[in-house]
């Protein structure tokens, strides 16, 4: 109850109003909005890492060396036959056994190492996670993923540069390392934006996943605001209100996905200065 | 090369949080939707009977709380996957679970679980057939009203308690099937709308502090630390605050 | 050998009936999805602004959040008509149960990204077939069901695949916020079980993901022999490859 109206307003507002504006800035309210923060870093952190995996993933599908070609071609296409939930659930956990299996190696006996049935294979290959080091990771496992999805993207557009300014670069001396970093990746972004829009558009509508990697996200706390209170103790006493609470949800992600559109196409208006048009 | 970078980052990072994990704190999971023994208050935090309890044990074997709001049928996992280092979750002390797990002393003596129904609901528990009960999954509960009833009922599993409760005001289960003070806190405070019904049934053991199988040390300092507290009157106190019961432990 | 010996072998049997969840969730939902899919993407392409505006606002919510939250919300949002409307119908039991709720959502989700799609393919629908119909005399059901419908549906047929994969990626979303009733759980629902006995990450979890990489390489099997069909009339050799696209 920490609402602060200005005095002049109270007395235009209802009791009514004054007790949903009060109801809707208690403490359980505030930090509904502010685990809005987890959505955003994930987003954010989640979508840079995308690129820079997308940029990856793209470099080892257009390498010459073949073995180098599958790897990138397998991380490609595997996001196109299995649901993203399951790898945001499997990396987060796969990393964490990962650690503590490398740490097993260096702190437990080989004794308890070949005692051990479940998991952890000792006591000091323990790695005690906190809701920091789960949003690090989910926003890799977002990274992971969506790279997938952008390095296809980035790949097609890697392609979609005119092999003429290609040629022209190297014929002007620069090296083929020269070539592709300064010339294909720097002139490959305004083919990929439209690509790399749709790829956001999916990561965001995925950071509602959040919940499922043990954070306690905007999903988590309308679940909690709305299910039905008999417990004074426990604050107002409601039925269950869940639906409105989701609602907010179902319409504040609209509202996300309208802001990004409108990002999105002003970028794609500055990336083609200069361009010249085929119409 | 870039990939490199990143994985010694991030294990750079799980390596100072493996380092800092100071012997005086104490991660205690709890859930936050199972009232009295844990729930949220107007403030967002974390309260009730376990979170009183807890904090005293804290002052008491001079440790930090620190807690942790998990699901339920999440929690074992992730205590084993040493996430955290206590559960106080109203977990009732059973055999199953001591084959991952190990608890401390009860802190809170057992309970007889309860139906809940809804006041117009009329339950013949001689002969319950083709009825929806509705359980939180991953409790004794949830396991024992599968065997009872499984064969010609429907169990339905929720994710969280109070997602049973709104399914059965909202007449989607005939009956919920829950801890004993959960069920009467609920009937308390929704009025005439729920009712009890059917017998009491008496699983389970008292309700324990959950830890890992190998912290010997842990649980022996918890252990102190409670039956300390047992006979210095502050659990009963905390008892006689949210359940209204007891006195159980002072001699 | 003994295949039961090794573990993944056992968590492939498993998890056959799990998996059968998430075809049936996905076999539901498509002869639901499908017709009203066109439906709504002819309501945006028509010039009546009542047709045309809902149908906008429609696919541009539902393609716009996520499928996680349009569960919770349609799932919390029904049980509070319970009362006051199911229980009295009768249809309490069954509007209510997740193999029913699951198929409902999924079908207005997949609904509006199908519109999406089926709406691009018949704004490219070359004009002059379409002037060609009308300058025959024929009426808009005609015109319809000779020019619209066969064009429609090859041009928007490997879109649509794409779209019939996702769904059925979709449907490992349904028991993660319905309740479960008894062993009725899908494939991630149940490698989450057996995660959380022995804790064997990669087996349980690399099991659930060949059920979902074998079924979605089916589906574009049968959907590429499909589009074979579609475009036998082409004389190219554009049927043969049915490429996946990447993103929804």
């Amino acid at each position: 109850m920490i609402v602060m109206l200005p005095e002049w307003l109270t007395p235009l507002l209802s009791e009514q109003t004054v007790k949903l504006l009060e109801y809707l800035t208690n403490g359980k309210h505030l930090a509904w909005y502010a685990s809005f923060r987890y959505t955003v870093i994930a987003a954010v952190a989640g979508g840079l890492l995308a690129v820079v995996f997308g940029l990856l993933g793209a470099s080892l599908k257009q390498s010459k060396w073949a073995p180098l070609r599958w790897i990138g071609n397998i991380y490609t296409t595997m996001v196109r036959g299995i649901p993203d939930v399951l790898f945001l659930l499997f990396f987060p956990l796969a990393f964490e056994q990962f650690v503590e299996w490398m740490w097993a190696y260096q702190s437990c006996t080989p004794e308890e190492r070949a005692m051990a049935t479940g998991w952890p294979l000792c006591d000091n290959a323990q790695w005690l996670l906190s809701s920091t080091e789960y949003l690090i990771l989910a926003c890799f496992s977002f990274g992971i993923v969506y790279g997938a999805f952008a390095a296809n993207v980035i790949y097609g557009a890697m392609r979609a540069v005119p092999k003429g300014q290609l040629e022209a670069a190297h014929a002007f001396g620069f090296s083929s390392s020269q070539v592709f970093w300064h010339f294909q990746v720097r002139q490959m972004w305004v083919y990929a934006l439209p690509g790399l829009s749709n790829v956001w558009l999916s990561l965001i509508k995925a950071t509602s996943l959040l919940s499922l990697l043990q954070i306690v996200d905007i999903v988590q706390w309308a679940g909690r605001l709305g299910a039905p209170n008999y417990l004074p103790m426990a604050g107002l006493v409601h039925p269950d209100w869940r639906w409105k609470y989701y609602f907010v949800l179902f319409l504040l992600y609209i509202l996300m996905t309208y802001l990004s559109e409108r990002f999105f196409a002003y970028l794609q208006k500055r990336a083609s200065r200069g361009m010249v048009r085929a119409s | 090369m870039f990939k490199k970078a990143l994985l010694s980052v991030l294990l750079g990072a799980a390596l100072v949080s493996g380092s800092v994990l100071a012997e005086d704190k104490l991660r205690i999971a709890s859930e936050g939707a199972y009232a009295p023994y844990n729930y949220l208050d107007d403030n967002g935090k974390l309260a009730g009977f376990e979170i009183d309890l807890g904090n005293a044990l804290c002052e008491q074997v001079k440790m930090k709380c620190e807690w942790v709001t998990n699901a339920f049928d999440a929690m074992i996992p992730n205590l084993i996957a040493g996430n955290y280092d206590a559960i106080m979750a109203g977990m009732s002390i059973t055999d199953e679970r001591k084959k991952t797990i190990t608890f401390s002393d009860e802190y809170k003596p057992v309970d007889p679980s309860l139906y809940v129904t809804t006041k117009d609901t009329k339950l013949d528990f001689e002969k319950l057939e083709g009825k929806n009960i509705g359980v939180q999954s991953g409790t004794i509960q949830a396991k024992f009203a599968e065997e009872k009833w499984g064969a010609k009922n429907k169990i339905k599993a929720f994710e969280k308690p109070d997602q049973s409760i709104a399914d059965l005001s909202a007449g989607n289960v005939d009956m919920v099937l829950a801890d004993g003070e959960f069920i009467r806190t609920m009937i308390k405070g929704a009025g005439d709308a729920l009712v009890l019904a059917g017998p009491e049934e008496m699983i389970g053991g008292g309700i324990g502090i959950g830890l890992r199988q190998n912290d010997k040390e842990l649980l022996e300092k918890l252990n102190g630390g409670l039956k300390a507290l047992k006979e210095s009157g502050k659990v009963d106190e905390l008892i006689k605050k949210y359940f209204d019961a007891g006195p159980f432990y002072k001699k | 050998m003994d295949l039961t010996a090794i573990p993944f072998f056992n968590d492939l049997v498993t998890l056959f009936k799990p998996a059968l969840f998430n075809i049936y969730f996905a076999l539901a939902s498509i002869p639901f999805g499908f017709p009203f899919a066109i439906l709504l993407a002819l309501a945006k392409t028509s010039s009546k602004r009542w047709l045309r505006w809902p149908a906008e606002v429609f696919i541009y919510a539902f393609r716009g959040s996520p499928l996680f939250i349009q569960f919770f919300m349609f799932y919390s949002l029904m049980l509070s008509f319970n009362q006051t409307l199911w229980k009295p119908l009768g249809v309490s039991e069954f509007v209510l149960h997740p193999l029913f709720i699951g198929p409902i959502v999924l079908v207005l989700n997949t609904s509006a990204y199908a519109a999406e799609i089926f709406y691009g393919a018949l704004r490219s629908i070359p004009k002059g077939e379409i002037e060609a119909a009308r300058a025959t005399g024929m009426n808009t059901w005609q015109e319809f069901w000779v020019v619209k419908w066969p064009n429609m549906l090859r041009l928007a047929w490997p879109a649509y695949t794409n779209e019939v994969v996702f769904l059925f990626h979709a449907t490992a979303l349904v028991y993660f916020t319905l309740p479960v009733i008894d062993e009725q759980k899908d494939l991630m629902n149940k490698a989450s079980e057996l995660f959380k006995q022995d804790y064997a990450l990669f087996v349980h979890f690399s099991a659930a993901a060949v059920y979902f990489l074998i079924i979605s390489m089916l589906i574009f099997w049968v959907s590429s022999l499909f589009y074979k069909y579609l475009t036998r009339h082409l004389n190219t050799n554009r049927s043969i490859k049915l490429k996946p696209n990447y993103l929804r």
